[in-house]
């Protein structure tokens, strides 16, 4: 166009910035007004008044979008950038700045629930926290000796609990947190449902949090931070049994073990009486037949030490060595008398000898002994002799007195 | 019926024992004697202590009277009760 022609094109009216503005943005709420837009969240910015401000896009073209902090409220997921969703806006223009903007009231996430976001997100946040790390998970005691139950005082759950508990092991009692365990604020009450129960006085030493199968919405509750935090902060181990068997809600993934149903949770908590029974049974049997055996054992030791002490019994010692003497006497004078005979025969021998050497042997012979009696001397020579002479003349056989008659009629001449 | 004992008093008879206590002292008794070495007197007193200990706890696991009860508001705080049961108390 030449510039002639475009200033014949538009009606020559004079707009000041703000009423043209101020018409268009007219325009766009009365031609769109509210209306659902789809796009893609991209820059995400939280401002310090807990507004969020963000970009819409697509492929083709974005708007900016501002989404208060009292609408925000309302969603239970996080706005994040990348997220595809599906928003309830109205369609105007923030005339400060002359731009297309969405005033955006509600939030939907595409391809997914609303709720099952936000249980998404929450889930992956408390984990990165390590809040459901296997380490924290504390051991069930093996006797609880007294169990706590936070559910509803009504409807299924509470029942299975009872009839369970009932059929394991009746004698542990069970005291009951009565709860809201659906709907606004539920999530509130259940946590101070879990810190009373848990006050020491009361001696609760296990819990079971436990609720019947429901909707996603219906669970809600057990799917909160609140609810989460209020589990891991119990001093005593949590059994959670909530929902199907198919539902895992962040409280499951929060306690110290997870059931998946409520009578599986009260089966958890308590042994099993008819076991506990057969061990004790085993035990009463182990005892009785300990207690025989060592009877038993007992007397076989005691006849065994009588036979010993019998063996080494002083008189049957005494008759031993008795015995033994006799032996060795018997031998000794066996012995005695033998080396008697060989003496007896040596002395006989010597005997012998000596009476054929003795004097008196040859007096047999017909020799004498002479004797003067006056001194007792022998006499040899007839000399010694004067008639007179008291003589004892001992012959082999007895003896004489007698008396010299004759001086020595033989004796040798003298030699001068 | 299974309250703690207190600490620095002599040791609980084995009539009193909770069931998890008995039967942790009757299994321990069980294995002494098994190993024989006691005196006849100290045997005969641990398997006097190992019957007591394993009626009681036959008598806990016999036991079939419950004690069922719930944290209610009363004044400013709460009590324990008696539990009403399922089919009472609002949702």
């Amino acid at each position: 166009m030449t510039e002639a022609e475009l200033r014949a094109s538009g009606e020559r009216r004079v707009f000041g910035v703000g009423q043209l503005v101020a018409a268009v943005r007219g325009l766009v709420e009365d031609a769109i007004g509210r209306v659902w837009v789809a796009g893609e969240v991209s820059n995400l910015r939280r401002a310090g008044s807990g507004h969020l401000y963000f970009t819409l896009k697509d492929d083709t073209a974005q708007v900016r979008a501002a989404f208060f902090r009292a609408d925000v409220r309302r969603i239970p997921f996080e706005l994040e950038d990348g997220l595809a969703v599906l928003v309830f806006a109205e369609c105007s223009v923030y005339e400060a700045r002359g731009d297309l903007q969405l005033l955006v009231r509600l939030v939907e996430p595409r391809g997914r629930g609303a709720l099952q976001l936000a249980f998404e997100q929450l889930r992956a946040r408390l984990e990165r926290e390590g809040l459901f790390d296997v380490a924290r998970k504390r051991p069930l005691p093996a006797f609880p000796r007294r169990i706590g139950v936070v559910t509803s005082p009504t409807g299924a759950a509470i029942r299975d609990v009872i009839e369970v508990t009932g059929r394991r092991f009746p004698a542990t009692p069970l005291l009951i947190a009565p709860t809201r365990v659906q709907g606004e604020g539920a999530e509130d009450e259940i946590a101070a449902a879990l810190d009373a129960l848990t006050t020491p006085h009361l001696g609760v030493d296990v819990v079971l949090l436990v609720r019947g199968g429901g909707s996603i919405e219906d669970l809600q509750p057990f799917n909160t931070e609140t609810v989460a935090r209020a589990i891991l902060r119990s001093p005593v181990p949590v059994v959670s049994g909530v929902g199907h068997e198919t539902d895992v809600t962040i409280a499951d993934l929060a306690a110290d073990a997870r059931a998946p149903t409520p009578s599986a949770a009260a089966a958890a908590a308590l042994p099993d009486r008819a076991a506990l029974g057969d061990r004790c049974a085993r035990a009463r049997d182990r005892l009785r037949r300990a207690a025989l055996h060592g009877l038993e054992r007992r007397v076989a030791r005691l006849a065994q030490r009588r036979e010993a002490l019998a063996r080494v019994a002083p008189r049957a010692r005494l008759a031993t060595q008795r015995a033994r003497f006799e032996a060795l006497s018997r031998a000794l004078a066996l012995g005695a008398a033998t080396a008697a005979e060989r003496e007896r025969g040596r002395f006989e021998a010597a005997v012998g000898r000596l009476d054929l050497l003795s004097p008196l042997a040859v007096l047999g012979r017909g020799y004498a002994i002479v004797w003067k009696a006056d001194p007792g001397t022998i006499v040899r020579r007839a000399a010694e002799c004067a008639p007179g002479d008291r003589l004892r003349v001992r012959l082999g056989e007895g003896e004489l007195a007698a008396t010299v008659s004759e001086p020595d009629v033989h004796a040798p001449p003298r030699r001068a | 019926m299974d309250e703690r004992s207190p600490s620095g008093t002599s040791p609980p008879s084995p009539d009193d024992l909770p069931f998890e206590a008995a039967l942790a002292r009757l299994e321990g008794i069980v294995a002494t004697l098994e190993q024989g070495d006691l005196a006849l007197e100290a045997a005969l007193a641990a398997f006097e202590q190992g019957v007591r200990l394993s009626r009681r706890c036959a008598a806990q696991l016999d036991q079939a009277e419950r004690r069922i009860e719930a944290l209610v508001r009363e004044g400013d705080g709460l009590a324990v009760r008696p539990f009403a049961g399922p089919e009472e108390g609002g949702s």
